[in-house]
């Protein structure tokens, strides 16, 4: 039996974010989806969301304006170990930069850098982890 | 040669007589400046950076011509310095061109001869060895902006075109027409933003390649051309747009980038708006007056960040991500108005709306 999960996808392209919507949704593992384009505010939705025990996946964007996916995940990495513990991050990009790949690798928070679009078949490889 | 156009030569020496004869020998060749001790020597060369060759004598009570160089090198690392001294101190002057501080020495007593093709040649040096600067200098900066470029292409240019395909994937997955219209639509979105990506592309290739052609401009003409676009956005949006062209005098400049300056700041006023906000407008004033266009583009829009300002400039740099922008825009001005010699001044609030102001002498 799969367990649900809940989801946060973080893109400032809108386009993105509705496919990575409707993709998480045809996997039938989501209880929740929350799409934000700003990574602030869904820095502030991790933060003031009650502990559940449901894990949260978290899709991210590396290039956004304001706060791109590497701030994004260096605040995360500020936040208390009881709210961290229940996030697998994700990184997405377009970018074929080696720079970015690299660095996505030093975060230890990121479980592993994906590239765009978000596919059926890249979402399901992710969620055999959580099985 | 005029007097703004000869080589600028400084030299130094403790003794007057010398000082004199040398001013009255080379005056007609060259723009002499002479010092008689190092003190007075360093005013000429903060007062004349363009002082391309320095002639010191290497015996003067207070330093050595090798000491004077090795101290003002740091400060003036660009003039070519010519040691003029006597046999008896040639150890001093071996080790000073070894160590880099001299071009050349001359020996006394002097010659016109020695002296004129030192300093021909030591001008020379001078001359190749700032063109190099320069242009390493560019060089560097067209490597920084490649490296930026090809960070950007990936995103920017990739960006859509996978958004695109991703959308294609989700919709072989379903048979609902209307779903399938609105992903259409979605694709529309994303090819426009390709679209307008390489039309900024295109921009920052015709301001940077481009010559710039200069011609009589007429303001009214100009801007028409580039409101008639902006009257639709206008009432598609629901933005009050008025603009008001003043112009008596002849205006010479570059066409391309003017329109190219209109069009970016145009199109920010018009696109940073407050979607909930009533009174929406876009305002364009241009006056050109004493040899001067003064263009001001102002909106009542979401404004800037004051932490933001300084980075507007910079390519890519985005602001915010209410809208879809290439972070090429005000690049592309800054580098249009460099091409005209102009200047631009932002003022701006969060809220209350963006002022630009933009400065282009005539041509």
């Amino acid at each position: 039996m799969n367990t649900p999960l809940n989801f946060i996808v973080v893109d400032d392209s809108k386009l993105d974010c509705f496919i990575a919507e409707k993709i998480i949704k045809n996997t039938g593992r989501s209880e929740t989806v929350n799409a934000f384009q700003q990574a602030t505010d869904a820095l502030v939705y991790i933060k003031t969301l009650p502990v559940t025990t449901t894990q949260t996946v978290v899709f991210v964007d590396i290039q956004m304006p304001v706060m791109n996916g590497f701030e994004f995940v260096e605040a995360f990495e500020n936040l208390p170990e009881a709210i961290r513990q229940g996030y697998s991050i994700y990184m997405l990009s377009s970018s074929i930069n080696e720079n970015d790949i690299a660095k996505v690798k030093g975060y230890s928070s990121v479980k592993q850098f994906l590239n765009k679009p978000l596919t059926n078949n890249a979402i399901s490889v992710v969620l055999e982890h959580f099985n | 040669m005029s007097s703004k156009d000869k080589i600028k030569v400084l030299y130094i020496d403790d003794e007057q007589n010398n000082l004199v004869s040398f001013k009255a020998s080379f005056r007609f060749d060259y723009n002499v400046y002479i010092a008689n001790n190092t003190d007075e020597a360093i005013n000429h060369l903060r007062q004349n950076p363009d002082i391309s060759v320095i002639l010191s004598d290497q015996k003067m009570p207070d330093k050595t011509g090798v000491e004077f160089f090795e101290e003002i090198r740091k400060e003036f690392p660009n003039p070519v310095r010519i040691l003029i001294t006597g046999y008896a101190d040639i150890e001093s002057v071996i080790n000073a061109i070894n160590r880099g501080h001299v071009f050349r020495y001359i020996k006394k007593p002097w010659s016109e001869e020695d002296i004129r093709s030192s300093i021909d040649q030591a001008h020379k040096f001078y001359i190749t060895t700032a063109l190099l600067a320069i242009k390493n200098e560019e060089l560097q900066k067209a490597y920084n902006e490649l490296d930026k470029f090809a960070y950007s292409a990936t995103h920017d240019m990739r960006g859509p075109i996978l958004s695109v395909l991703g959308i294609i994937d989700l919709s072989k997955n379903t048979d609902d027409v209307a779903e399938i219209k609105s992903m259409l639509d979605m694709m529309e979105n994303a090819m426009l933003r390709l679209d307008n990506y390489i039309q900024n592309l295109h921009d920052y290739y015709s301001i940077r390649r481009g010559e710039v052609e200069i011609e009589d401009i007429q303001f009214a003409d100009l801007s028409k051309e580039v409101c008639d676009i902006y009257e639709v956005t206008s009432k598609m949006n629901n933005v009050k747009f008025d603009y008001i062209v003043n112009q008596t005098e002849t205006f010479r400049s570059d066409d391309v980038s003017l329109k190219i300056i209109l069009n970016n700041l145009l199109s920010n006023a018009f696109k940073y708006q407050q979607k909930s906000k009533a009174d929406k407008l876009v305002n364009l004033n241009i006056e050109v007056i004493k040899g001067q266009a003064i263009i001001a583009v102002k909106d009542n829009g979401i404004g800037i960040h004051e932490n933001n300002i300084g980075q507007i400039f910079n390519m890519f740099f985005r602001a915010t991500n209410e809208e879809v922008g290439s972070g090429f825009g005000l690049y592309n001005v800054k580098d249009a108005l460099g091409k005209l010699n102009g200047k631009i001044d932002v003022q701006s609030k969060p809220g209350e709306g963006t002022t630009f102001i933009v400065t282009i002498p005539s041509k």
